[in-house]
């Protein structure tokens, strides 16, 4: 990857309610455009519904548009096909939920190590990445502990740790903090600004807190944003 | 090559994963672990059952030995010969002679005796055989563990090792009804497992009389010389006006019983254990369908990270199969630690009497017992496997 720009070009994205049906479409992306820098931290409003979570899904490759191009550091992932799509999520990728999707059977630090299994890194170099990864949000000293022994904002930051211990280059976090209280959630958004400002990730946030929002470098509210982008292609249609 | 060590990787760690939390879900695969183990049971049990008669019957017959019926007669029970017949078979010039001359040959009358136990509550049917002199020359294999043979012309029986286990009135000095009449117990005998340990044997003129039959026989063994021609013998006998009977050798006699036997089990028992099995095949499907559908978020959170839909499979037939091991395991071991040289009893088919014999499970009937097990786990983790790598990740992670 060249750089980290995260870019959507004409993007159709509609769901089809029933199989067999055309009239039942719902669509959610309409000739979409947008553009995410490297290292920028992205923070991405909007009323429920308008598709911030699809968004999301596209960028990371979890699903593809129904026409349109997802670049993604100057590569095209909507032709890769599933295994690759699978591979390039594991190298570039990092996701984190609003539920943290821990593992309950396993500890921290082993819920941390997961995503190495997909690596080529022995065993001792997996502790080691996970030991760092956890040390970096916080929670070296909870490494032996499984989550249903953590609180929620310990729990979310074992998930950001799952997420970056492959050090990848974009993390994207569907309402990180939706779960979590003031305190807390503040304490999280910090660690992510600081992953942006320190690690350099570029991180694309959807959430519906605008004090959360404050922590991002810019803001785009997908109601108005989409407004705006019609508009726009209207007055381009007009010239 | 890289490439598929990665994938072994990705498969071993979920794998592991899965049988991790397979505790926490023991109670809600416990209906497809019963069940793999049933069938498992089934199939060891019809297994053992069938492989014990083959030995039993194997051990049964002599080589040498020509046993002759009436012509038409399947079993002994349904034979009989008169006294004639048995000197003419006797005389044949293939049949070895003592030093005095005189034909080895063993005519015996074989009957179902109504044993009448004291309490009443083990009254059946026992075979009683008997028997002269020179039966025990047809009998190499032969040892008496207790007391004495029967005395001629007294009513005594001699009883055989494996319905004395079963029967504990059967023992020397006792007395027992067969019949009408009361007989002593004079002793028991072994005979290397084979049928004969299921029988009483008693002096046969007083069978004879006790069962009104004159001085007929049911059946004659004799010995043949080596090397003697059957089918040629056949033909002698059969030309002889004076004779009407059937000729088989012994060995030959008892494999064939053990044949008729083993397939009337399998006929039974294999649509029985296909039927279970196929209950089995539904229930373990199920039982991952439900996992999977339970686990779709953790499926789904695999997926984001980067596991291959492939490794995720893997996981699961790999749960499949450990369910199935559980229950194959659950179904062999008591079979193995209860049951494991148990003498069995079953109606001998053509006799209609006792037959007794070894339950021996061996490691190679428990091992197909086993791979039959994991195959149902296997078979019905298929399905699921596909389902958990289709599994869309985008709905399976929307509803928070
Ligand atoms: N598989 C699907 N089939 C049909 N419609 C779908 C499917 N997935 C999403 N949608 C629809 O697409 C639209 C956008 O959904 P999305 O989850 O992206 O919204 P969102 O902005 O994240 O909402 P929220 O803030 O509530 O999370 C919704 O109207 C939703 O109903
Ligand atoms: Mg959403």
């Amino acid at each position: 990857m060249m750089n980290n720009n995260i870019e959507l070009k004409a993007i159709n994205k509609t769901y089809q309610k029933s199989k067999n049906s055309t009239d039942n479409q719902v669509v959610v992306h309409d000739n979409f455009n947008l553009k995410i820098n490297s290292g920028e931290f992205v923070a991405l409003m909007g009323p429920s519904g308008m598709g911030k979570s699809t968004l999301l899904h596209l960028i990371g490759g979890l699903d593809k548009p129904t026409s349109g191009q997802v670049i993604i550091g100057g590569e095209q992932i909507n032709n890769l096909n599933e295994s690759q799509l699978t591979r390039w999520r594991a190298d570039n990728i990092g996701f984190v939920f609003q539920s943290h999707h821990l593992l309950p059977v396993l500890t921290a630090q082993a819920n941390v190590e997961l995503p190495l299994a997909l690596t080529h890194l022995n065993k001792s170099q997996r502790k080691h990445h996970a030991a760092t990864a956890l040390s970096l949000v916080s929670m070296a000293d909870r490494a032996k502990h499984f989550p249903k022994e953590l609180s929620g904002g310990q729990e979310q930051r074992v998930a950001i740790a799952r997420a970056i211990v492959s050090d990848p280059k974009i993390l994207l976090c569907d309402e990180p903090t939706g779960n979590l209280d003031r305190k807390t959630a503040d304490e999280i958004l910090s660690l992510l600004a600081k992953l942006n400002k320190e690690y350099g990730k570029t991180i694309v946030m959807v959430t519906h807190d605008l004090k959360a929002a404050e922590y991002a470098s810019k803001v785009i509210n997908l109601e108005t944003y989409t407004y705006d982008l019609k508009a726009h292609n209207v007055q381009e249609a007009r010239l | 090559m890289k490439k598929l060590i990665l994938l072994l990787n990705q498969g071993c760690a979920l794998t592991w994963i899965n049988f991790k939390s397979f505790p926490h879900r023991i109670a809600s695969s416990s209906i497809s672990i019963l069940s793999i183990a049933c069938v498992a049971a089934v199939m060891l049990a019809v297994l053992a059952l069938t492989d014990g008669m083959v030995k039993t019957m194997a051990r049964t017959g002599l080589d040498n030995t020509l046993l002759v019926m009436r012509s038409g007669a399947v079993s002994e029970l349904q034979s009989v010969m008169f006294p004639v017949e048995v000197n003419i078979l006797a005389n044949h010039q293939q049949i070895i002679r003592d030093k005095n001359d005189r034909a080895i040959v063993s005519a015996e009358m074989f009957v179902n005796a109504e044993f009448k136990s004291k309490s009443g509550v083990n009254d059946q049917s026992l075979s009683l055989r008997g028997i002269n002199n020179n039966t025990y020359l047809f009998r190499p294999n032969f040892k008496l563990i207790e007391g004495a043979k029967f005395k001629t012309g007294l009513r005594q029986v001699l009883v055989g090792r494996s319905i004395a286990r079963k029967i504990p009135e059967l023992k020397i000095g006792s007395t027992i009804i067969l019949g009408d009449s009361s007989w002593l117990v004079s002793g028991i005998f072994s005979d290397n497992n084979s049928v004969f340990e299921s029988e009483l044997w008693a002096d046969i003129g007083i069978v004879q009389s006790d069962y009104q039959r004159g001085n007929t026989v049911q059946s004659v063994r004799l010995a043949m010389h080596d090397g003697t021609n059957i089918n040629k013998l056949n033909e002698v006998f059969e030309a002889d006006p004076r004779l009407n009977v059937r000729i088989i050798e012994e060995k030959v006699f008892f494999a064939q019983q053990a044949q008729d036997l083993t397939r009337l089990i399998r006929w039974i028992g294999s649509p029985v254990a296909l039927i279970m099995a196929f209950g089995a095949l539904i229930a373990a499907l199920n039982t991952m369908y439900a996992a999977i559908s339970s686990r779709s978020k953790e499926i789904a959170t695999h997926k984001t990270i980067g596991f291959t839909p492939f490794a995720i499979s893997i996981s699961i037939l790999s749960e499949a199969m450990l369910l199935a091991c559980i229950g194959g395991l659950l179904g062999v071991l008591p079979l193995y630690l209860f049951l494991n040289d148990v003498t069995a009893a079953t109606q001998n088919a053509n006799s209609l009497s006792q037959m007794m014999f070894n339950f021996k499970i061996t490691p190679f009937l428990m091992a197909q017992a086993m791979l039959l097990s994991v195959s149902i786990g296997l078979i019905g983790g298929v399905l699921p496997a596909i389902k958990a790598m289709r599994l869309p990740v985008t709905l399976a992670l929307r509803d928070n």
